[in-house]
């Protein structure tokens, strides 16, 4: 048994990594294409356990370092998993052991019987690619891992294309981005490593100190413009809203909820873990110039999205804004901003979870991604309405959801560290979500439904079981905040501490 | 000369910016898609090209051993070089400790007094990376140090037995196999992808597929770059 | 230095940076050029150059690489895509072309400012070399005992980077298996009416 613990950090990887081509020979057309569909989720609930598992063993008693292949770094890859990285790991597998089940009607639905089995086979891989790149402690492997995700991320995006030709286009672009960002980041890591020679975060760290020079500013830069382009920071997020517009729907469920956070999480492992606190130019780059971006996309996004039709599309323009108050949180250069931001990246992932689940119910029952198809919707499917309600709440930031702690605590760290206008920004910004999603609420509750209501009936329990557990951690962690709020604030106070 | 000899020491660097500007400029500005992707490999390659350029070092051969080189020093290794990870760790994963000794300090929060310890001396150009700021790296990781100690020795001793043998870095070759790999990858998804364009809408020009998507999207195309005969949203 | 060894080092300088610059002149034409199979041509000669110079900088692993998959498997299939889609590029004015020289010239800068603090070319001294990649040249012979360092540190030091490679390799096959195999809905649209291939009367 201790054996079998010893190897518990490797886990949530290795499980799937290995179910993913074992997924692709299962039968897909046989049971009517439940045997992929359940066996990827028996495999991302095993993932979630053991990510779980880490979390607490690391909220209990420390940092955990594995390494692999028994080579000692940073000789050989380590996975380094502290709470900053086995919070996001349990948002990862959580995200994806909602999503698996969730899939099965709406895929059914959205492609091809003959896919199914190729399908679980690559939405295990993309969430396998971005579990590597949350565990791992090693930074080139972050880059494999990254291609990882990324490339099963395209061909799912693509899948879209059966409903409309558009998904191809949104999952070349994003291809062309995705892989801009990705060699930035190489790039970001060659000059680091010829910096340092050594491409461990930790040891990157020891190395790095007391070596201001021009190379190692490039590189932090080349590193932060590959992922803000993974991440959708403002100006870079034009690939995103199409992709996740015309992904098939339970693909933008899953990815909406994790990838964008995956990337933010690097940005901050790499700003506190491996730059730290001694370099001025990192903490100028976040005040000059992430903050004032961020700020910008807190608008310009939550503006777009007011005046969109599709409604998938207007979640990923508000999904580049609430990128924006996570990078706004890291700017403040604060323990409480970090720990704030790290709160926010937990609980966006599960309001946006839940908000594209009910979308993906919505275009799976009535086969509408405009917000038409909304109309009267809390006659028509009324517990489908509800959550979708709840988690508008929730992004909103009333208070009771997890939405309200998250704006709380950016609020909070605004505020204390004497960055009122921030604080005020906001609030202002927040009222501008209040309009988008407040007209996709009004029409679901007050406008008349369309003839045809009488067809729709409510969305499957397959559906409707997921979207409710996550709806649930909307509400429940917005009343208890033991484990989001404390576990980010003990994380930020130890990457602080790793950063000075 | 001495300009001439800074810019032939770094010929393959500014070489390499200039193809990455090049194949960076061939994706953000050329319409055709093919070409998209081929400024990408472009644009990869020249980053291979940097990587490969940190390793090499000057009078080295490829990082192959001759064969009466192996011999030598699978004799001379054997007796002091143990397996890394075996003694201390045992197989699995470990707790790092934030407060004790220095091996756990390297892996753990608490990087400060290492941090410290591994600094180079003040003012130490990267140039010139002096021989104790080299000794202090080796000394910092948590290879243990007498390990790390007898590599040092075990290269001095190999240096007086094979003078002549100097090999360049492996690593950045490790690393470039890699992203060679996964260029590769990224280019068969990528044509994969343009195939099913063409075969959706019938270009695959880039102003071209943006307004048969405007035309699909607002019923328009908003743009001043209207396209006379385009098949309208199919 | 021995003056052989120096005359030696010399010329393969020499060899570098003539091929360097026939790097920039081929990728300069492939640039220019619309006739898209002149470039993917260019392509395959511009990869064939660049293992010929991974050769020159000892990296004889990556060379083989580059050749097999850069200008082997990746020429054949941009020869492929380039047949079932068109020959020629479009003749046209993007107006993306100073978007493309703005944000070109500001990665430049940012790396020719890098460059300013680069170690001398081939300095053995230099971080990068004197540190894990000595460790590895150091530690394999008597850890590993494969005379091929790089297979070594592939295979072992860095055994998980390469199963991350082939995930991306079995990924890539995945992806086009999706995009173009049974059931992918080949056409677009109008692929909806018509049944999938296998089951075709």
């Amino acid at each position: 048994m201790t054996q079998f613990l010893a190897q518990l950090p490797v886990l949530p990887i290795i499980i799937p990594l290995i179910a993913a081509p074992l997924t692709m020979l299962l039968p897909a057309r046989a049971l009517k294409g439940r045997i992929p569909c359940l066996f990827a989720t028996l495999v991302s609930w095993i993932a979630f356990a053991a990510s779980a598992a880490i979390l607490h063993s690391v909220a209990t008693a420390g940092p955990i370092s594995y390494h692999m292949g028994d080579f000692a770094p940073p000789i050989g890859i380590e996975y380094r998993i502290d709470l900053a990285n086995a919070l996001v790991l349990t948002l990862v597998s959580g995200v994806a052991a909602l999503a698996f089940p969730f899939s099965y009607a709406s895929i059914r639905a959205e492609i091809d019987d003959h896919q199914l089995s190729m399908f679980y086979a690559m939405a295990l891989i993309a969430m396998v690619g971005l579990l590597g790149v949350v565990i791992t402690g090693d930074a080139f492997n972050v880059f494999v891992f990254v291609e990882i995700s990324s490339l099963s991320t395209y061909a799912l995006v693509a899948l879209g294309a059966r409903r409309d030709r558009r998904a191809l286009t949104a999952s070349f672009n994003y291809l062309v981005m995705g892989t801009i960002g990705a060699t930035f980041f190489v790039i970001g890591l060659g000059l680091l490593y010829q910096a340092t020679g050594t491409l461990n975060m930790a040891d990157l760290k020891i190395q790095l100190a007391g070596r201001d020079n021009p190379m190692v500013e490039a590189g932090f830069a080349f590193i932060l413009v590959g992922m803000g382009l993974k991440a959708a920071m403002f100006p870079m997020h034009l690939w995103m809203p199409n992709a996740y517009a015309h992904a098939p729907s339970a693909v933008a469920v899953f990815l909406a909820a994790t990838s964008t956070k995956v990337a933010v999480y690097v940005i901050i492992r790499f700003t506190y873990t491996v730059i730290g606190a001694d370099f001025d130019f990192a903490g100028a780059a976040f005040e000059y110039l992430i903050a004032p971006l961020a700020v910008m996309g807190m608008f310009f996004a939550s503006i777009v999205a007011i005046f969109q039709d599709n409604l998938k599309r207007m979640l990923a323009y508000s999904s580049v804004g609430q990128i924006g108050y996570m990078l706004l949180g890291i700017s403040f250069g604060t323990e409480q901003g970090l720990a704030a931001s790290l709160v926010h990246l937990f609980n966006h992932g599960l309001m946006k979870g839940a908000l594209f689940m009910a979308a993906a119910a919505v275009a799976f029952r009535v086969g509408s991604e405009t917000c038409d198809g909304f109309r009267g919707l809390a006659r028509r499917m009324p517990w489908t309405a509800a959550a979708f309600i709840i988690a508008a709440l929730s992004l909103v930031g009333v208070p009771g959801t997890i939405g309200f702690i998250s704006k709380w605590q950016l609020l909070s760290a605004a505020f204390d560290s004497g960055r009122a206008w921030a604080g005020f920004l906001i609030v202002a910004s927040s009222l501008l979500s209040v309009i988008y999603m407040g007209r996709v609420v009004e029409l679901m509750t007050l406008a008349p439904a369309p003839d045809a209501s009488a067809a729709v009936r409510e969305a499957p329990l397959s559906m409707l079981v997921p979207m409710a557990i996550l709806v649930a951690a909307n509400i429940y962690f917005g009343l208890s905040t033991e484990l989001t709020v404390d576990l980010a604030e003990r994380a930020a106070t130890s990457l602080m501490g790793a950063a000075r | 000369m001495d300009l001439l000899a800074f810019a032939i020491e770094r010929y393959n660097y500014w070489i390499f910016i200039t193809l990455m500007m090049m194949g960076l400029f061939i994706v953000i500005a050329r319409g055709n898609l093919i070409k998209k992707m081929i400024g990408l490999n472009v644009f990869q390659t020249s980053v291979f090209i940097y990587y490969i350029s940190i390793g090499k070092i000057a009078g080295g051969t490829a990082p192959i051993y001759l064969p009466e080189d192996l011999k030598a020093r699978m004799a001379h290794g054997g007796d002091h070089a143990p397996l890394p990870g075996k003694d201390a760790i045992g197989a699995g994963a470990i707790r790092v400790d934030e407060s004790l000794h220095g091996g756990a300090g390297f892996a753990g929060n608490d990087l400060q007094s290492l941090a410290g310890k591994a600094a180079p001396p003040e003012g130490a150009a990267l140039h010139s990376a002096p021989e104790g700021a080299a000794n202090d790296i080796l000394a910092a990781p948590p290879l243990t140090i007498e390990d790390h100690a007898g590599a040092a020795g075990a290269a001095a001793d190999l240096a007086k037995a094979a003078a002549e043998i100097v090999y360049s870095n492996p690593l950045p070759h490790v690393l470039i196999l890699t992203a060679i790999v996964v260029g590769i990858a990224t280019t068969a998804v990528g044509l994969a992808l343009i195939v099913r364009i063409r075969e959706a809408y019938g270009t695959i020009e880039e102003d071209e597929l943006e307004a048969a998507d405007d035309i699909a999207e607002f019923g328009y195309v908003p743009s001043k770059r209207g396209l006379p005969e385009q098949r309208a949203g199919a | 230095m021995t003056p052989g060894a120096e005359t030696a080092a010399f010329w393969s300088r020499l060899i570098d940076l003539s091929l360097l610059t026939m790097l920039v002149l081929v990728a300069y034409t492939m640039l220019r050029s619309r006739h898209l199979f002149a470039i993917v041509m260019l392509s395959g000669i511009y990869s064939l150059l660049s293992a010929a110079l991974f050769v020159s900088l000892d990296a004889v692993d990556v060379a083989f690489t580059e050749a097999a998959v850069g200008a082997g498997v990746s020429t054949v299939l941009m020869l492929g895509a380039m047949l079932l889609t068109v020959r020629r590029e479009k003749t046209q004015r993007l107006g993306r072309a100073s978007l493309g020289i703005a944000v070109v010239a500001l990665v430049g800068a940012a790396l020719i400012y890098a460059t300013t603090a680069m170690p001398a070319f081939g300095d053995p001294a230099a971080p990068a070399n004197s540190y894990i990649g000595a460790v590895y040249m150091e530690r394999t012979a008597a850890e590993i005992g494969v005379p091929n360092v790089v297979t070594a540190v592939l295979a072992s030091y860095r055994g998980f980077d390469t199963l991350g490679e082939t995930m991306v390799i079995f990924t890539a096959g995945l992806g086009v298996m999706l995009l173009l195999g049974p059931g992918s809905g080949r056409g677009g649209r109008s692929v909806k009416d018509r049944p999938g291939k296998d089951e075709a009367p």
